[in-house]
């Protein structure tokens, strides 16, 4: 090898002479500069000399004046104000400090405080019935959490998630639980444990069923309303409910709504947890669930607003699947078949890969929901169609969709006060149509090889085929 | 705002236990330390983070403050906290998990008992049969149940050790490295878990940071403010100054305790050594069990000398 190539960059004389002469240059002007500085400063102390000898003297003068005014009057005298205060009179008020209104513990009371009146309902996830309070009079609703008898883990998680999370819940719209009590045969692990929450008339779901004619849509407003602050509190906090659904929305007689059975919910903090995918009752499951993501958060919950939103219009829930697959049609039905556009990376998802999907215009497998309700105006149905978007990045948070549009525009929400009652179902028996249960631990089902090229066929020719074609937007 | 607080105990609380202690004041204190030593040591075998084992402390300090520590065998307590706390978390354990990791902490090999020798690896010291695990679950799972109960159900915890780096970042770290004063009051509040004086369930998350952090100041000769910082934190002096004394005091009582009772760190605390202590010091009492029976007697030997 030759010697190095001298580099382009590397300094030559003229360079360096170049150089010699800035930093001249800069010598100078700092010399200047400080000289300036120099002669300001005298002219500063100069004047600043002057001004003392002129102020001491005008103060003698004032002393002078104010001992006369002192021998007059009781004001004090100017020098005093001048010493700096005693250090210990800044400490004499006591500083307010923050303290927390806090409980303590004791056991939990026994069952035998309270007196059955009737069951309510019997669920997956426990029994519940109205119950009194000996003491007080007044009525409850005991919710039993199930317990299964030499369960190798213990007491069941979801219960004990659910007391976890309603004892650290106050909020309007979320039910409110008092107490836990438990049976009394307190040796036993397997001890009944009931939680006592406040008792509420209805639920959701049986008024819908049993009403004859659909809410109003100022109904409908002032419920969501209601329902998307309950559910943007508990996303405040951390928590994600995870299986609302009518059935799980409790309405009071004075029109009060509030969300209720805990059993799924769970906080999801920092670690983040490892999420089940097996939540949400299916009929109300947003599809990135259905999809088999373990990445999930608030917003699959939004797709339930979304899902109940649709049943509080029609009274008939939006998507009745009969199995997880079914589901998924149904879904891609209503909100068209996602793409990469639509929804970014979806492929991903470990169910998506089998999927095969229609190869269609994005025109003719969009979304179909402002056709299914055409009675929501604009703003009502762009939420709708944003609570439904398949992306779930798309959706709005609970905070975001309470400063809707749709809320603002006429009909004004109702007041609660203003809400028809309805005769309390609690304890009758009543018919319940089917739904499905709120998913069980440990039955994933994966979706496998499923083929939905099918479900839009025909939807093409009905839109291009006759001469006109009625489209309600 | 709950998410920074804890229920603390009541004065009658503390009354009650005080006055009608099941173990003279010495053996209790040791029983505790003990105890809680080996939940931090079963925390860490069972790799949970130290929040956790944090947290099955204070519930385990909570629950003997309602319940006499002899009425149950000290490691299945141990065991049923930390396995509470580790199923709501976000990192579960199995029963299995646990159950492995207290038997070997129980065994001869281990190393949390250091008799000067290394332990020679002898996986027949520790080796659970089917039936040792069943009823190992068993004991743990009705303990869970049963310590639920008695704390009403209320499993909230809030730790000061977020708070305290709060804290040193509002005081720009006392201009000190932040990892060394940081470890230390981190050090600080690890120690104040296995207090004898349970500061966890007598004093709130914010007193115990600011006090961990004075603690580290001084350790450390950082300068701190000049006035009355710590009402910046909601704590006032009287109370500063106890949780630093008891802060500081905790190595002076684990060192009297490792002196008073040799035989309590050679291996696993039981209640049948407990019992023999007793026994040697003449005097008998019996267990939790029998503990109310005592009471009720006492009750009735005071309405007959009326």
């Amino acid at each position: 090898m030759s010697s190095k190539p001298k580099s382009r960059w590397a300094s030559t004389a003229e360079d360096a002479e170049f150089e010699a002469r800035q930093k001249k240059e800069k010598e100078e002007r700092r010399r200047k500069k400080a000289q300036k500085l120099e002669e300001e400063e005298k002219k500063k102390a100069m004047l600043a000399a002057a001004a003392a000898a002129k102020a001491s003297e005008t103060a003698e003068t004032n002393d002078d004046n104010d001992n006369d005014a002192a021998s007059s009057s009781s004001r004090p005298s100017k020098r005093r104000k001048l010493t700096p205060e005693p250090p210990n009179n800044s400490s004499s008020p006591a500083a307010s400090l923050l303290r927390f209104d806090v409980g303590s513990w004791k056991p939990s009371r026994s069952v035998d405080n309270y007196d059955k009146l009737n069951d309510i309902e019997e669920g997956t996830y426990g029994w519940v019935a109205r119950a009194t309070e000996l003491a007080s009079g007044r009525v409850v609703a005991l919710k039993r959490l199930k317990l299964e008898a030499g369960d190798p883990n213990g007491l069941p998680v979801t219960g004990l998630r659910e007391i976890q999370i309603l004892k650290n819940c106050r909020h309007r719209n979320v039910v409110a639980m008092e107490e836990v009590v438990v049976g009394n045969d307190t040796s036993k692990p397997d001890n009944s444990i009931f939680l006592v929450l406040e008792f509420v008339e209805h639920d959701l779901k049986s008024i819908l069923e049993d009403m004859p004619e659909p809410f109003l849509s100022s109904e409908v407003k002032r419920l969501l309303l209601q329902l998307t602050s309950g559910v943007a509190y508990l996303h405040q906090n951390y928590i994600l409910h995870r299986d609302l659904k009518t059935s799980n929305l409790l309405l009071s007689n004075r029109g009060l709504l509030k969300i209720a059975d805990f059993g799924m919910a769970r906080y999801v903090g920092d670690p983040r947890p490892k999420l089940t995918q097996l939540v949400v009752t299916l009929w109300y499951r947003a599809p990135e669930l259905l999809l088999g993501t373990r990445s999930y958060d608030a917003a699959v919950d939004m797709w339930s607003v979304g899902c109940i939103m649709g049943e509080l219009i029609t009274r008939e829930p939006l998507l009745q699947g009969s199995n997880e697959v079914d589901q998924i049609s149904k879904v891609f039905e209503l909100c068209g078949v996602p793409t990469e556009d639509s929804w970014p990376g979806f492929r991903r998802l470990p169910n998506a890969r089998s999927l095969r999907l229609p190869k269609q215009s994005p025109l003719a497998s969009g979304s179909v929901i402002r056709a299914r309700f055409p009675n929501l105006t604009a703003a009502g149905a762009s939420l709708l169609n944003s609570l439904l978007s398949l992306d779930p990045d798309k959706r709005p948070t609970a905070k975001e969709m309470l400063e809707h549009e749709y809320f603002r525009q006429d009909p004004k929400p109702k007041p609660e006060s203003l809400f028809p009652t309805f005769p309390s179902k609690a304890g009758q028996e009543r018919r319940r149509r089917h739904e499905p249960d709120a998913p069980v631990r440990g039955q994933a089902v994966a979706l496998g090889d499923v083929d939905f090229s099918g479900i839009f066929q025909g939807r093409d020719k009905e839109e291009r085929g006759a001469g006109f074609s009625l489209r309600m937007v | 705002m709950s998410l920074l607080a804890n229920p603390l105990a009541t004065p009658s609380q503390l009354y009650r236990r005080a006055s009608s202690l099941t173990l003279p004041r010495d053996l209790d204190e040791a029983v505790l330390v003990a105890t809680q030593c080996l939940t931090q040591a079963a925390g860490r075998l069972l790799q949970l983070p130290q929040s956790a084992t944090a947290q099955a402390n204070v519930l385990l300090a909570r629950y003997w403050l309602t319940e006499s520590p002899m009425a149950h065998e000290f490691s299945d307590v141990s065991a049923a906290t930390l396995y509470l706390v580790s199923k709501l978390g976000p990192l579960p354990r199995s029963p299995r998990d646990v159950s492995n990791v207290y038997a070997y902490l129980s065994s001869a090999n281990s190393a949390l008992f250091p008799t000067g020798e290394l332990p020679k690896d002898d996986p027949r010291a520790y080796y659970q049969t089917e039936a040792d695990y069943y009823a190992f679950q068993q004991r743990m799972l009705g303990l869970e149940a049963r310590i639920l109960q008695s704390l009403s159900f209320d499993t909230h915890v809030s730790l000061p050790h977020p708070l305290a780096i709060t804290y040193l970042q509002t005081l720009d770290f006392l201009s000190q490295s932040r990892t060394t004063v940081s470890l230390r009051t981190i050090q600080y509040l690890n120690t104040a878990l296995l207090s004898p004086q349970m500061l966890y369930v007598t004093h709130q998350p914010n007193a115990l940071a600011t006090a961990a952090i004075y603690n580290a100041a001084r350790d450390l000769g950082a300068k701190m403010p000049e006035h009355e910082w710590w009402e910046v934190f909601d704590v006032d002096r009287e109370e500063l100054g106890f949780l630093v004394v008891a802060m500081r005091s905790v190595e002076g009582w684990m060192q009297k305790l490792r002196d008073d009772f040799p035989s309590f760190g050679s291996k696993m605390l039981k209640r049948s050594m407990v019992e023999d202590e007793l026994h040697r010091r003449g005097l008998h009492v019996g267990n939790g069990d029998n503990a109310p029976r005592d009471e009720e007697a006492e009750v009735m030997r005071m309405m007959d000398s009326r």
